[in-house]
């Protein structure tokens, strides 16, 4: 998995104009964040940045993904509707990660394609997330056994 | 166009694999302090060591592909990039999954995924409407 989605991430980069910016490949946030921009300013007349990739016509992997994750999940007879936690919950934290990884410039998987591509900022950005993921854990279990 | 299609068909193949194969970029170092399980883990490095090794391939093949800039000149950038990095860990940690684990999930059926999702678009346009206004008012520029 780990192989092939780094092949495509930088292929995507590479051949199929998915640029620029650079490294911008394959990213959960920003290109959620262009959909989204861009539906919100076809509809509403808005000027929400996106990518310069996106101007004409937005990136869809997010829709990809939902997809192909979906053909995988009723394939394997994985599919059920359930929800573990909050709904609350997890939508704030979906909207502080968002934020988060905007800030940052790209999720988590961004962040480690643009230190792959050797910008330094990108690495910082990928320690910090693994900094804020150990801390996170270790918050996690403190909360467990206490 | 290009650029949509292709889009779509790669997340067609990261979804798939991503459901197969549990991928998650936050859950590799979870799993690993909590129940030293390095199966994530090692995904995680193989997707950054196949792109590191990829990316000057491509340029070879496609040509172009300006040397990426470091961008360490600006310390305001990079006081927000490790901080934003940093939340995007910590939150991710806590709604227990990275972003493309969240839409595998969602796509799986588990409904608190799915408003996670709704959170993380609804949280673009909140960035681009205050937070990013905000944070341009208060920092120097």
């Amino acid at each position: 998995m780990g192989i092939v989605a780094g092949l495509l991430a930088v292929a995507a980069g590479a051949f199929f104009e998915v640029r620029p910016p650079e490294a911008y490949g394959v990213c959960m946030a920003c290109h959620g964040r262009d959909l989204v921009d861009w539906t919100v300013n076809a509809f509403f007349g808005t000027h929400l940045p996106v990518a310069p990739a996106s101007l004409v016509f937005p990136v869809l992997t997010t829709v990809g993904v939902l997809l192909g994750a979906l053909a995988g999940a009723t394939m394997s007879g994985e599919f059920r509707w359930w929800s573990p936690e909050s709904s609350l919950k997890t939508f704030v934290y979906g909207a502080l990660v968002m934020n988060f990884a905007l800030l940052a410039g790209g999720c988590s998987i961004r962040l480690l394609l643009r230190t792959a591509a050797g910008e330094a900022l990108g690495l910082l950005g990928f320690a910090g997330m693994a900094a804020g993921v150990v801390l996170g854990t270790f918050w996690l279990r403190w909360r467990a056994t206490r | 166009m290009i650029a949509a299609v292709a889009t779509l068909l790669i997340g067609l193949v990261l979804g798939y694999l991503g459901q197969r194969s549990r991928m998650c970029f936050v859950g590799g170092i979870r799993d690993f302090i909590l129940i030293r399980d390095t199966y994530l883990l090692r995904g995680l490095a193989a997707f950054g060591l196949t792109a590191w090794i990829a990316f000057p391939l491509a340029g070879l093949v496609a040509g172009g592909g300006a040397p990426v800039p470091a961008g360490l000149s600006d310390g305001v950038a990079v006081a927000l990039t490790m901080l934003g990095g940093f939340g995007v860990g910590y939150v991710s940690t806590l709604a227990n999954g990275c972003p493309l684990r969240q839409h595998v999930l969602a796509a799986q059926g588990v409904k608190s995924s799915i408003s996670y999702l709704a959170g993380f678009f609804a949280g673009a346009v909140v960035f681009h409407a205050w937070t990013a206004p905000l944070l341009f008012r208060v920092l120097p520029y």
